[in-house]
């Protein structure tokens, strides 16, 4: 107790010298605190922005495979590649489900492809343009090019990137629209295709198989392509103008009937972590995949939304360091100072008995006192100073993920159209490529929280029991009797 | 440095013939961890002390007295020989224990803490002794008063108080927690005539009084003629003055 009692007279009697100190700390407590909280926001941020990102994993060419030994100039070269590629076994939907029955898949969706004919509308064309998308048909690869439409199947809200990379637009959807939408035969089309066949919401198409079979398709939203969509400058109709969008049962059901019929299938896997992405190819490859296929990640894209946040967070944890080295040093050196400024009572403290242990207490106590009362100071101007930079930081990405909910929203018919927003089924929360997790920001008061309270105590007590090193050596070296003698 | 060690070994069989023994050197030494091997800074030194009587400890510069004070107030450790109190060697004894409660110093210099009052410095050395009494306060104003400082001194900073003054709080300090020893170191140095003489009153006191060794270093012939017994630490001669 009375070591604590004379820590407190000396801080006292030394306000001059105590107020340094606690300047410094508080300069230190101040910056730690903006710069943890600045950290820890960005690593939430890093954190919640990946997680809004699926894992997916694509199937797609080897093509620096296929290529290997190619040599264009010689004719037999370019006839090996040839049959190569048209030797690649593709894939079917029951190779995609046993692909996807993976302990490393959370989860998979796809769009199925077929080609029919119209039957009472006619192809959006003023010259030959077909717009199958790329896929990987049923056996050997094949093409669609010989069918006036192309019915791409959705297996669900997820499959539909083009809705939700903006690609596609909802321009008019019926009340109900999400609710039946993968549930029978129903059809979303082009506006194009629609002017072109003077067609509307609630009406009937007929297409047509080469079989000769017909199926109707009941039209229940009607789409457009923005512009940068359009990848063949020749056409006056976009690329999707031929497009019908379904759900993928209804695709697959056409074909279910019937071998002959051409389809495509793009498959896309949810996993859960990157790291086996090599371990789910090796399986693919045993349960039937083409050696000639890869599997490709969007871990890629998924990183380079963060990049930013990732600079801040480094940027956050050099200055940290830098801060914590030359703030550590400049307190041992006060210390030091301190210490020889105080030999004299050191010495007489010794001399009546105090042990070194509770001299060094002392002289620690005195520290944690000046200290305490900083880093509270400090992390209170740090905790109001911090508020406002990591807030900003908060904002732009919060408002930015809002924006693009929102614009996700309208590119599926929501918002303030007939419709609404789709429900995404299993997935729970409003998620889509590149939109943070909204909700776990809903406290942005919360920037300097326990964490980095827990974070500036601990830096606290390193700051000082590493400036006290100077102290514990001073008291372990001075001989009592001749710091005395030279006082005399 | 042969005189003087065949000296103390005289001295030390005399001695041993008292039963009232509360400090005995035995065959002490010291070198500096630096120095030569034959580079005593003190050299197999033996003396005795009762309790109830006044040493004196004398001798020229480089003798080995200061070496001796840090010996036998526990500062530093004999490298040869030892230093035995009350039945105890020094080196089975914690010595920041043995400062604190069984002997007290007092140095030339006087040693207070200037930042403190007279009363607080007391007040600390009872705190540093581990001293369980509610009003040490009052304690160090009556330890005060036995020294000869009147109650009013009590919450001077030392730096305020005379050399007399200031020496008088030092002994006081010293008998905070009660020891068997009063050690000092030239207490009369920076004194005139009148405040030796008053404190060599005060030292007589608690020898012959309240029974304690009080020992002290010194090269006053004032200070010997006081004593009851002298160590010469040049001549390592012993000599009973009564």
């Amino acid at each position: 107790m009375f070591i604590l009692k004379n820590a407190w007279i000396s801080i006292k009697r030394n306000k001059g010298r105590n107020i340094l100190i606690g300047i410094i700390i508080l300069i230190i407590a101040c910056a730690c605190t903006i710069t943890l909280a600045i950290k820890n926001t960005a690593v939430d941020l890093i954190n919640s922005y990946k997680n809004a990102y699926d894992k997916e994993v694509t199937i797609s060419f080897n093509r620096a495979n296929m290529m290997k030994d190619f040599d264009p100039s010689q004719e037999e070269s370019r006839e090996n590649a040839r049959e190569r590629f048209d030797n690649i076994e593709s894939f079917t939907i029951s190779d995609v489900e046993s692909f996807a029955d993976s302990k490393y898949i959370e989860s998979y969706y796809y769009t199925y492809s077929v080609g029919l004919n119209g039957n009472n509308i006619e192809k959006a064309e003023i010259e030959s343009n077909n717009d199958m998308p790329n896929g990987f048909g049923r056996g050997k690869q094949n093409n669609l090019s010989s069918t006036d439409f192309t019915l791409t199947g959705y297996s669900s809200l997820d499959a539909m990137s083009e809705f939700i990379n903006g690609t596609y637009t909802m321009n008019e959807i019926t009340d109900n629209a999400w609710d039946i939408a993968f549930d029978g035969n129903y059809v979303f089309i082009n506006e194009e295709l629609a002017s072109y066949n003077d067609l509307n919401l609630n009406d009937k198409i007929k297409l047509a198989s080469d079989d000769g079979n017909t199926y109707e398709f009941e039209i229940i939203g009607i789409f457009k392509e923005n512009e940068e969509g359009s990848t063949d400058a020749m056409s006056m109709f976009s690329n999707s103008a031929n497009t019908l969008v379904t759900n993928a049962s209804a695709a697959i059901n056409i074909t279910a009937s019937n071998e002959e019929i051409n389809a495509t299938i793009n498959p896309t896997f949810i996993i859960d972590s990157y790291d086996n992405i090599e371990k789910l190819q090796d399986e693919f490859y045993e349960k039937g995949l083409d050696e000639n296929f890869v599997l490709q990640t969007n871990e890629e894209e998924a990183n380079s939304g963060v990049s930013s946040i990732q600079n801040i967070n480094s940027f956050a944890t050099t200055f940290l360091v830098i801060t914590l080295i030359i703030g550590g040093i400049v307190l041992f050196v006060i210390n030091m100072i301190n210490i020889r400024e105080r030999k004299y009572e050191i010495g007489v403290l010794r001399t009546i008995g105090i042990s070194k242990f509770k001299l060094t207490m002392q002289f620690v106590s005195e520290l944690v006192i000046v200290s305490v009362v900083a880093l509270i100071l400090g992390a209170c101007i740090g905790a109001v100073s911090s508020k406002g930079v990591s807030n900003s930081l908060l904002e732009s990405e919060i408002n930015s993920s809002n924006e693009r909910t929102v614009e996700i929203g309208k590119n599926f018919g929501g918002a303030n159209m007939n419709g609404g927003m789709p429900d995404r089924g299993n997935r729970g929360e409003m998620r889509g490529k590149g939109m943070p997790v909204v909700e776990a920001y809903d406290s942005i008061d919360a920037v300097v929280d326990i964490k980095v309270l827990l974070e500036l105590l601990g830096i606290g007590i390193s700051l000082v029991l590493v400036s006290s090193i100077a102290s514990m050596v001073s008291i372990e070296r001075f001989s009592p009797l001749t710091i005395l003698k030279e006082r005399s | 440095m042969a005189n003087k060690v065949k000296n103390n070994k005289e001295i030390k069989e005399k001695n041993n013939s008292s039963n009232n023994i509360i400090l005995s050197i035995k065959n002490a030494s010291y070198r500096y961890s630096d120095a030569k091997e034959d580079d005593y800074a003190l050299r197999d030194v033996s003396f005795d002390f009762e309790s109830g009587k006044m040493y004196a400890i004398r001798g020229r510069s480089g003798t080995g007295k200061t070496t001796l004070l840090s010996l036998i107030s526990g500062l530093e450790r004999c490298t040869e020989g030892e230093i035995i109190f009350d039945g105890k060697s020094l080196k089975d004894m914690n010595l920041d224990k043995y400062r604190n409660s069984d002997i007290g110093i007092v140095f030339q210099s006087y040693n207070l803490l200037p930042f403190m009052t007279a009363s607080e410095n007391i007040v600390l050395s009872m705190d540093v002794s581990g001293l369980k009494i509610k009003k040490k306060k009052e304690k160090a104003i009556e330890l005060m008063e036995k020294v000869g400082l009147k109650e009013t001194y009590a919450d001077r900073r030392v730096l305020r108080l005379s050399g007399g003054e200031q020496q008088r709080v030092a002994i006081a300090r010293s008998l905070s927690y009660n020891p068997k020893i009063i050690l000092a170191d030239e207490p009369t140095g920076n004194l005139d005539k009148q405040t030796e003489t008053e404190i060599l009153e005060i030292f007589k006191k608690l020898a012959h009084k309240e029974n304690k060794c009080v020992i002290i270093v010194t090269h006053s012939q004032n200070v010997c003629d006081n004593v009851d017994v002298i160590y010469d630490l040049k001549k390592s001669k012993e000599e009973e003055k009564k």
